[in-house]
């Protein structure tokens, strides 16, 4: 069968043991992405509630059907009980005691990155957590003092580690390596280069920090070959999963990685600015006793949250922290947030990572096949795909360069039909089918309405109408924050 | 007015029916006697229940009603744009585009603490604010090197300072001076006091670190002069004010405070953990095209140093294509990461509500409310008086709570009864009972309630009780983290 028709994807949706998902979110529909009201005007009929094509959960996740029904509670549990909430046993609600609300996410958060419970929590922001994980883990010496990471990171990333190498009065300039890309023609950054840039430094290099999955170019990095391998040279290794929690099927305790930290609007699907998490490996997360009975345990910025409640301790200001990634808590959570990704994680509960990713997989082959399709078709006119083609070597997503010019026209188009798919100024554009909510026919639908666009993009150039590649323009976080 | 019983109800309900601002009250939830003592939220068949005596916000404040609404509204813009929701104008939504939720907070949160807009973030939470703000402003110096806190300090602060002391590989032994009582008979820290603990340390002491109000004694410190005594002998000085923010008016700006951060979900209303708040004032903030740098092609801005990410970047144009970190001048400059929404509706309909009112008149309201608490204690308490108010009994040393010490062995007994007659307190083990009063809720009908049930219940633990106790309170989360510390 011609795997560019309807029939191919209807065909594939019809036998995806994993398509009932779906029906756990919420996916907006075209008529909904065009109203600039929450509530439907009167002249709307059912037939504009065809859905939209909706491949952007790599920047923001769709909401699952379970988070209102849930927040409800919430609000309904804070309303009848007020400071009860944090003890009392609710019998109709989903939700536990409010003291319990972040250790209730961890089993199922610490599954879906590979980890054991003890050594997952979930707190703060993401770059919050790199920095708390950072003063933890990077402590210069004379000797080891550089950090590397990836060239083009996430801003965040640049500037969290750029800003604790100053604040321990080193310099940048000579502390911060970044890893660019070996060619001008590519931005992927191949393993060898990467282990060979660690080499070159790995001496003074304190901590090698970069992301399991790139945001920019979608690359899925050997987690656990380039942990290995700094390790080996007796550097510390980080890793930002932003774009790989939900999205691969990760397996951080048994990679030997040091740290991670993730935030859970994306893959995750908690909603903006949600809550996020933190893996440390339970080689660091010890408590141990000395022999003057001062209990011995990795030094880090603490809080009363992630203060282990012995009842020795009760009376008195003394911190021992809980032993793994919970001792590195600060404030109590805030239960809306952890409300939130309850809810994400009872979804994920209904499968596992490997399922995910068996689907992820099939599901972006589908996109890539198609885009090749149509690449020869335009005689490569328009675009190439600078994700790398082999599976292993990405996540959901594919990161489409077009040739100059055609980027706003394109947004503009695809857009009009419907569809979300983000873009990376000047060039590129984003495309991540979820393997939580996204279908084929999603897939053959974009590919339709992208020949379409780029054909238009051509001729006309486009009317600069696009929502997403002119909004915020001048403000912050314009571009980063999708 | 002298000759009436301030001690009845009649007395209560001509108080509340004069009271300015006594609407405010519907405008929140007051769970019902009915509502606490229920194990559903399904509400059942039982009769219509009276509201309970809520004295429990600064612990945690009672929920808005425009939460829900504004939190629904956050749910269906994320449910019907996705990720449009970022920049999409709704038009019959309260909420700002996402990209603007926390930018279209700060004023009004600015005029709760006294700062200009530009001083104030709202961001992460109250103790990674402490660390952030340390990071920036604790730079110890083999000269200065000191952190003076109070000696009770809430849990959280104490380990805070304390391991960033270590974090600096200096030892809390002698780098963290804890600021104990002169007197063992009471806890309270007079200014003198605490101006006499500063020169003592003063000329090695970087930073001093102090809660607006003490979350034990609740004990309103006198920010103004201890900041100004502080700066004069050359140390950097910061506020935890989680009981102190939406309870008394705050001046940080005028006073001089160089920063400060809070949590919202006490006096704030804004729900558990909800989303903190920071204060740095504008004289560290500003950010400056700097130096030619010779490492570098371009000029390197000048500012205060802090950790720092993203959402605290500058988006001018000219940096669009660099990871170039410039910050935004003023408190923003400080923000990490993009902040929780669903936290920022609740913020925004916590302000929205806050908006009714002003500061002054919440801390006129509030300090009558507290003096007729202290009244009816110390006037028309239990014949055998069984317990004292370690809270200062002047109300400018105070703020809406008041802590009443109990005679040993009473708590829990004194906890249950309470919780019997659906009046909500919290407990600060072994003997004290918090009481607040908030000015935005309660009423003089609350108070008076409050000391009859706690006359009863004295009576009724003095006639003796075993140490066991059904008080929800008392016994809840007892092996749990956080169990004392987190109401």
């Amino acid at each position: 069968m011609d795997i560019n028709t309807e029939e191919y994807a209807a065909h594939q949706d019809a036998q995806d043991p994993l398509g009932h998902l779906r029906e756990s979110f919420i996916i907006p529909s075209k008529a909904d992405l065009a109203r600039k009201t929450l509530q439907p005007s009167k002249e709307h009929t059912a037939s504009q509630d065809e859905p939209s094509i909706y491949l952007c959960g790599n920047s923001l996740g769709l909401q699952p059907s379970l988070t209102r029904k849930y927040m409800q509670q919430y609000l309904d549990t804070w309303a009848a009980k007020g400071v009860y909430g944090h003890f009392k046993e609710v019998e109709d609600s989903n939700l536990v005691p409010w003291l319990h609300v972040d250790d209730d996410c961890v089993p199922e958060m610490a599954k879906i990155v590979g980890a054991l419970p003890s050594e997952v929590s979930v707190m703060q922001t993401l770059t919050a957590n790199l920095h708390l994980l950072m003063a933890s883990f990077y402590r210069p010496t004379k000797e080891r003092y550089k950090i590397i990471l990836e060239g083009k990171a996430f801003p965040s990333d640049h500037y969290a580690v750029e800003s604790h190498i100053r604040h321990h009065d080193l310099d940048p300039a000579k502390a911060m390596i970044l890893i660019e890309p070996e060619s001008q023609s590519t931005p992927i950054l191949s393993t060898a280069h990467i282990l060979a840039t660690i080499d070159q430094h790995a001496a003074e290099t304190a901590l090698l920090l970069l992301p399991g999955v790139q945001f920019y170019t979608g690359q899925y990095f050997d987690i656990q070959t380039i942990t290995a391998h700094a390790q080996s040279k007796g550097i510390t290794v980080g890793w930002d999963l932003a774009h790989a929690a939900g999205n691969v099927a990760l397996k951080l305790h048994d990679w030997n990685v040091d740290f991670a930290a993730w935030c859970t609007y994306k893959y995750l699907n908690c909603g903006p600015g949600s809550i996020g998490g933190v893996f440390v490996h339970e080689n660091h997360g010890k408590i141990e006793e000395s022999q003057s009975g001062e209990p011995q345990y990795r030094p880090r910025l603490a809080g009363w949250w992630g203060s282990s409640k012995s009842s020795r301790f009760a009376m008195t200001n003394k911190f021992v922290p809980i032993p793994g990634a919970a001792g590195f808590q600060l404030s109590n959570p805030s239960v809306a947030d952890t409300t939130a990704l309850r809810a994400s994680l009872d979804v994920f509960k209904l499968t596992s990572m490997e399922a995910l990713r068996e689907r992820s997989l099939k599901l972006t082959q589908y996109l890539q096949d198609l885009l090749d399709q149509l690449a020869k078709e335009q005689g490569s006119a328009c675009f190439s795909i600078i994700t790398p083609g082999e599976p292993e070597q990405r996540g959901a997503q594919i990161s489409v360069m077009l040739k100059s010019g055609l980027l706003d026209a394109v947004m503009e188009s695809l857009e009009a039909a419907g569809v979300v798919v983000d873009e990376r100024r000047p060039d590129v554009i984003r495309v991540a089918p979820a393997p939580l909510y996204n279908t084929y026919k999603d897939v053959y639908l974009f590919v339709k309405a992208f020949r379409a666009a780029c054909q238009q993009a051509s001729q006309d150039g486009g009317h600069g109408g696009s929502i997403m590649a002119n909004a915020g323009k001048d403000e912050r976080g314009w571009s980063e924050v999708k | 007015m002298s000759s009436q019983n301030e001690y009845s109800a009649e007395y209560a309900k001509i108080q509340d029916a004069q009271d300015p601002l006594r609407h405010l009250r519907d405008d929140f939830i007051i769970p019902t006697r009915a509502d606490l003592k229920r194990k559903t939220l399904a509400e059942d068949s039982s009769t219509a229940s009276e509201p309970s005596t809520y004295l429990c916000g600064n612990s945690l404040g009672l929920q808005p009603r425009l939460t829900s609404k504004y939190l629904n509204s956050y749910l269906s813009a994320w449910a019907t744009k996705g990720v449009l929701g970022h920049f999409t104008e709704i038009e019959d939504s309260p909420l700002a585009p996402w990209l603007h939720v926390d930018d279209d907070v700060m004023e009004p949160m600015a005029r709760i603490v006294g700062a200009k807009r530009e001083e104030v973030a709202v961001m992460e939470t109250l103790t990674a604010n402490l660390h952030l703000l340390m990071c920036s402003f604790y730079r110890p110096t083999k000269d200065r090197w000191k952190v003076l806190i109070e000696g009770k300090a809430f849990p959280s602060d104490h380990y805070a300072v304390e391991s960033q002391i270590q974090h600096h590989d200096l030892d809390p032994a002698s780098a963290m001076v804890l600021i104990e009582p002169p007197d063992p008979s009471s806890p309270l820290l007079s200014t003198s006091h605490i101006l006499a603990t500063i020169d003592e340390h003063a000329s090695e002491t970087a930073l001093l670190l102090l809660p607006g109000i003490q979350f034990y004694t609740g004990q309103f410190f006198d920010m103004k002069t201890i900041t100004a005594h502080a700066h004069e002998r050359g140390i950097v000085v910061g506020w935890d004010l989680a009981h102190a923010v939406g309870n008394v008016p705050l001046q940080l700006h005028n006073w001089n405070v160089d920063f400060a951060a809070w949590c919202n979900y006490k006096y704030m209303n804004c729900g558990p953990g909800a989303i903190g708040g920071l204060f740095v004032h504008e004289k560290h903030s500003g950010v400056s095209a700097g130096q030619e740098n010779a490492t570098t092609d371009g000029k390197t801005p000048s500012y205060r140093p802090r950790l720092s990410g993203w959402w605290g970047n500058d988006k001018s144009s000219r940096f669009r294509m660099e990871n170039r970190f410039v910050p935004i001048p003023g408190a923003g400059g400080f923000q990490l990461s993009n902040p929780s929404v669903a936290d920022l509706a609740a913020v925004r309909a916590s302000l929205d509500t806050h908006a009714k009112t002003t500061m002054l008149d919440l801390r006129s309201k509030s300090v009558k409310l507290t003096a007729y608490l202290q009244q009816l204690l110390l006037e028309h308490g239990p014949k055998e008086r069984c317990y004292e108010i370690i809270t200062p009994l002047n109300p400018e040393e105070r703020g809406a709570q008041l802590s009443l010490k109990l005679r040993e062995g009473l708590l829990e007994s004194v906890m249950e009864h309470l919780e019997e007659e659906g009046v909500v307190v919290d407990e600060r083990r072994p003997d004290v009972i918090r009481v607040a009063p908030a000015p935005l809720y309660n009423n003089y009908s609350d108070v008076l309630r409050f000391v009859q049930v706690f006359r009863a219940a004295c009576e009724r633990a003095a006639k003796g009780g075993s140490a066991e106790t059904n008080s929800l309170m008392v016994n809840g989360g007892r092996e749990e983290k956080g169990w004392g510390d987190v109401k």
